[in-house]
């Protein structure tokens, strides 16, 4: 298993587009947050603004890692080297469970630097500035920061699970990303038409997004950071799951 | 390591590709593998390596089906398509990956770039590479592991005639050294060059398995040459005896339907002078297209 690992962590290594998407995925935050440290009015910021900042701007870069995942495993198919892989190795649930160990892994290790980073960051010219930001400060609401770490992990896992469900990099990228900006936004209008109280609180990447929210408890209108987390992660996990099945009895 | 493949069926939907699929492949020759296009060639490959799942049947290598094979890349190398590679990895690393996919040092990546001709270009990017190198690259992918079978996908596509040749004196030399090697190939000129051994199908049967002089002795055209001053002598007495004889040039004909005893003992009986009488065998491909006639999935038609 170790040596599968470290081929598949190669693979991650060695495509440049990755790089430059996780280049993407580290400065917008940054930039985001240093910018708003800079220019922001220090009597509108405290300890716990800056922890729901940094949370929010992070939600972008769980989604570019949510992108490495869906076409690390996409584009094995797109390009056909996923038949040397599966020749290398021929027990298929080994590649397929150390593709998602990797993919993860380095999801939580950028989305931790990032959160490490901004928050670091910010903290310190807010501080420069005459502010007074702390982590300890930030109280219930620093669950966030980490929250988002495993929200990133969550959603790369879920690119990771529709490139192995729909084999194709733009089907999958877009299925990604079309359905938080738009199909539960439809959905919701839908439910909403039909008079459904609260329509959000159900939907998947609604219900996983609490995990960066730094009110973390459970609402009428929504499930909350653990709650909302699982709920989020069990979906991830049945289309993990299924396209994991598919794939490791299909042809390859 | 030998080879048995033994009552392989592959269905796609209703089109069945490969149907109870039996031979076996020996090691210490170069075993061809033939069949016109469309006959399952790449299939049974694919199935071969677990790649594709056999509907009924499948392969063993020594005994053991592929997907029990824990390091593969020691057991059996294999290169199916050169196209499968990520164009923006560079071949260095594309190496890279498989060898450690198998716990292969890294210096082995290193070596058998410098066997296939491609340690300078290792560290660009595969979207560079023509289709000759990436042959090499792919051929590098199956010595990685220095594997007791060796088995290719028309490995010659793409390569200039001096790739050509030196994929045949590899394949060649693997087989010297006792390893299993199964190659397909469009090229029957290459093919009778290298293998010793047939395997050919057609629409996902067998048709033959022998070596390759028995499938030419089979299929192929068989006449004798006779070259002599006084060739016209022999030609009445030829046909009167049923034989066909056509002319290739002012002294020389080639007689079918007879056989090179006959001929000769009739020129001695009429005192003719020989100069030559040698058995003339028809090609491999001759022979191929022959054999594979009533199976050919794709038939061109007249100009």
């Amino acid at each position: 298993m170790i040596n599968v690992l470290r081929s598949e962590l190669i693979k991650l290594r060695t495509v440049r587009m990755n790089a430059v998407l996780a280049i993407v995925a580290v400065a917008f935050p940054l930039i985001i947050t240093v910018l708003t440290a800079t220019l922001s009015d220090l009597h509108d910021v405290n300890s716990r603004n800056l922890v729901g900042l940094v949370a929010g701007t992070s939600v972008i870069t769980g989604m570019l890692l949510g992108v490495i995942g869906a076409v690390g495993i996409a584009s094995e198919f797109a390009f056909g080297t996923i038949r040397p892989t599966f020749a290398a190795t021929p027990r298929r649930s080994r590649v397929i469970v150390a593709k998602a160990i990797v993919t993860v892994a380095v999801a939580i290790l950028v989305e931790a630097t990032v959160v490490v980073l901004c928050f670091g960051i910010g903290a310190a010219v807010m501080n420069s500035r005459g502010g007074d930001i702390s982590l300890s400060a930030a109280g219930s609401a620093k669950g966030g920061l980490v929250g988002v770490i495993i929200f990133a992990a969550i959603v790369s896992l879920l690119g990771y699970g529709l490139g192995l469900l729909v084999r194709s990099t733009p089907v999958a990228v877009a299925l990604l990303l079309l359905w938080p900006l738009v199909a539960e936004g439809l959905i919701a209008t839908v439910l909403a038409v039909a008079r459904v109280d609260h329509p959000f609180k159900w939907l998947p990447y609604n219900a996983g997004i609490n995990l960066g929210n730094p009110d973390g408890a459970s609402t009428s209108e929504s499930l909350g950071r653990v709650l909302g987390g699982l709920y989020f992660f069990a979906v991830t996990a049945v289309v993990a799951g299924v396209g994991a099945l598919l794939t490791s009895r299909r042809d390859a | 390591m030998t080879i048995t493949v033994s009552g392989l069926t592959k269905r796609f939907g209703r089109k069945v590709a490969v149907s109870n699929l039996s031979f076996q492949v020996a090691p210490g020759v170069v075993t061809g593998f033939l069949g016109p296009n469309g006959s399952g060639k790449s299939t049974t490959m694919r199935c071969m390596l677990a790649l594709d799942r056999a509907d009924a049947g499948g392969a063993l290598f020594d005994g053991k089906p592929y997907s029990a094979l824990v390091k593969p890349l020691h057991e059996v190398g294999a290169l199916l398509d050169a196209g499968y590679v990520h164009p923006g990895r560079s071949g260095r690393n594309h190496l890279r990956w498989l060898a450690a996919s198998n716990g292969l040092p890294g210096k082995r990546v290193d070596e058998v770039l410098e066997v296939v001709g491609l340690a300078a270009v290792g560290g660009k990017r595969l979207k560079t590479y023509s289709l000759g190198m990436r042959q090499r690259l792919g051929l590098a992918g199956v010595l990685l592991g220095d594997p007791r079978t060796v088995i290719l996908d028309e490995p010659a596509n793409g390569l200039d005639p001096e790739g050509i040749r030196w994929i045949r004196d590899v394949l060649v030399h693997l087989a010297s050294q006792g390893k299993t090697v199964l190659v397909s190939s469009h090229l029957l000129s290459e093919m009778a060059l290298m293998a010793s051994s047939l395997v050919v199908i057609g629409q996902g049967q067998l048709v033959e398995e022998c070596t390759v002089d028995q499938f030419v002795a089979k299929f192929g055209d068989q006449w004798v040459r006779v070259k002599s001053p006084r060739v016209a002598n022999l030609v009445e007495p030829l046909r009167g005896g049923g034989a066909t004889v056509d002319y290739v040039g002012d002294d020389t004909v080639d007689v079918h339907h007879a056989t090179a005893p006959e001929v000769g003992e009739l020129a001695a009986r009429l005192g003719v002078v020989l100069h030559e009488l040698s058995v003339q065998t028809g090609s491999l491909e001759d022979a191929f297209l022959k054999a594979t006639a009533s199976v050919q999935e794709y038939q061109a038609g007249a100009l």
